[in-house]
C-alpha cells in the first residue's frame, strides 16, 4: 500500500521543506492526490521512488512558487525535532542541539530548489545521483548547488543567524 | 580572488574526504594558520552531524486516514470531471429547460389548457413535417423524370451530324 510505504517518507520531507505540520500534512496529501493522478502516465521502468519523489518535489515548488510561503511559519524547534541524546557529555548535547535549532530555521534562508537538494542529501542521507535523478539535474550542478548550501549553513553555525541573512547571496531562481 | 576564497571553495570536498591528498595538504595547511576558516570547516562538520541526527517524525493518525481516502476523493472528483465537460453543456442546458417547464406544468392549476396547446401545437408540427415530406417525395420524383429524360437526350444526341459508317 502506498500510503503505508511513503507517508512517512512524503510527510518528513514535505515538514522539512515547508518547516510546519499543518502545511506539511496539506502538502503531503496534495501530493498524495497528484500521485493517484499520475500513475498511469507512470513507466515501469523507471525507479518508482525516484519518480514519486519528483512528482513530490514538483508540487513542493509549485506551491512555493504559487504562496511563496507568504502565510508560512516555520514551527519553534520543539522536542519533536530533538534527536535522542547519542552525546554522554551533556554541555557537548546542548552544543549540538543548538545548532540543529541554527540550521532548522538556516533552512528558510536557502532558495527551495537548495533546499529540497540539502534535504534530500543532507537530513535524508541520499546519495548525489539519487537526488539529481529527483531534481532532474546533472550529478555536477547538484553537487555545486549543495556544497553552495552547506557553506551557508556553516556560516550560519559560525557566526550566527544574521549570517544567513548577510549571506543572502545564493540568488533565489524562482 | 582571496586564499580564503580559494580555500572555501574546495572545504566541503575536503570535509567529505574527496580531495586529493596534495590539495588536502594544501587546505590543512591554511586551517592552520586561518581562524575564519578552520571554524567555516567546524560549521561544515558540525553541520553534516546536526543535519544527519534530526529525527524523523511520524505522520498523525488523522493525516494517515485522510491519505487512505485520497483514491476515494480521486474516484469523485473524476466524476465531477466527467459531469463538467464542455461537449455536455447543451444537453444539460436542454435539461434545464425541460425541468422548467415541467415545474411549470406541474406548478399551473390550468393543466388541461396546457396539454391542450401542447397538443395543439405537436399536431400543428405533425402536419407540417408531413407537408414538408409531401414536398420533397414531389421534388425527389420531379428530379427523377429530368434525370430520365436528361439520359434520353444524351442517348439520341449526335454532336457533329454525321451518320456511322461502319453501320452502313
Amino acid at each position: 500500500m502506498l500510503v503505508d510505504l511513503y507517508s512517512k517518507k512524503v510527510f518528513n520531507l514535505a515538514y522539512q521543506f515547508a518547516g510546519n505540520v499543518p502545511e506539511a500534512e496539506d502538502l503531503t496529501q496534495d501530493i498524495f492526490l497528484k500521485l493517484h493522478g499520475a500513475l498511469p502516465r507512470y513507466d515501469f521502468g523507471k525507479n518508482f521512488t525516484a519518480w514519486f519523489l519528483t512528482l513530490a518535489k514538483n508540487a513542493l515548488i509549485d506551491e512555493y512558487r504559487r504562496t511563496k510561503w507568504e502565510k508560512r511559519q516555520r514551527d519553534e524547534f520543539d522536542e519533536r525535532l530533538h534527536a535522542a541524546a547519542d552525546e554522554s557529555d551533556p554541555e557537548l548535547e546542548l552544543v549540538r542541539e543548538e545548532a540543529r535549532k541554527l540550521l532548522w530555521s538556516g533552512l528558510d534562508a536557502l532558495p527551495p530548489d537548495m533546499r529540497l537538494a540539502v534535504i534530500l542529501k543532507e537530513i535524508q542521507g541520499k546519495k548525489y545521483e539519487e537526488v539529481a535523478e529527483v531534481l532532474g539535474l546533472p550529478v555536477g550542478t547538484v553537487k555545486s548547488r549543495i556544497n553552495r548550501a552547506r557553506l551557508q549553513l556553516a556560516k550560519i553555525l559560525r557566526d550566527g543567524p544574521a549570517a544567513g541573512v548577510k549571506q543572502g547571496g545564493i540568488h533565489d531562481p524562482l | 580572488m582571496t586564499p580564503c576564497d580559494r580555500i572555501e571553495e574546495i572545504l566541503p570536498s575536503f570535509i567529505d574526504g574527496d580531495l586529493a591528498p596534495a590539495e588536502a595538504d594544501l587546505v590543512r595547511r591554511h586551517l592552520d594558520g586561518c581562524p575564519a576558516c578552520a571554524a567555516l570547516a567546524a560549521g561544515l562538520a558540525d553541520a553534516g552531524r546536526a543535519f544527519a541526527a534530526f529525527p524523523e517524525i511520524e505522520p498523525s493518525p488523522a493525516l494517515i486516514a485522510r491519505l487512505r481516502a485520497v483514491p476515494r476523493r480521486r474516484r469523485f472528483r473524476f466524476s465531477l470531471n466527467v459531469l463538467l465537460k464542455p461537449s455536455l453543456q447543451p444537453v444539460f442546458a436542454a435539461a434545464s429547460v425541460l425541468a422548467v417547464a415541467f415545474s411549470l406544468y406541474m406548478a399551473s392549476p390550468d393543466k388541461k389548457h396546457i396539454e391542450r396547446a401542447v397538443a395543439r401545437e405537436l399536431h400543428r408540427g405533425y402536419s407540417t413535417f408531413e407537408r414538408l415530406a409531401a414536398k420533397a417525395g414531389a421534388l425527389t420524383d420531379g428530379l427523377g423524370a429530368a434525370a430520365d429524360s436528361l439520359y434520353a437526350s444524351i442517348k439520341t444526341l449526335n454532336p457533329l451530324g454525321k451518320t456511322d459508317k461502319f453501320s452502313q
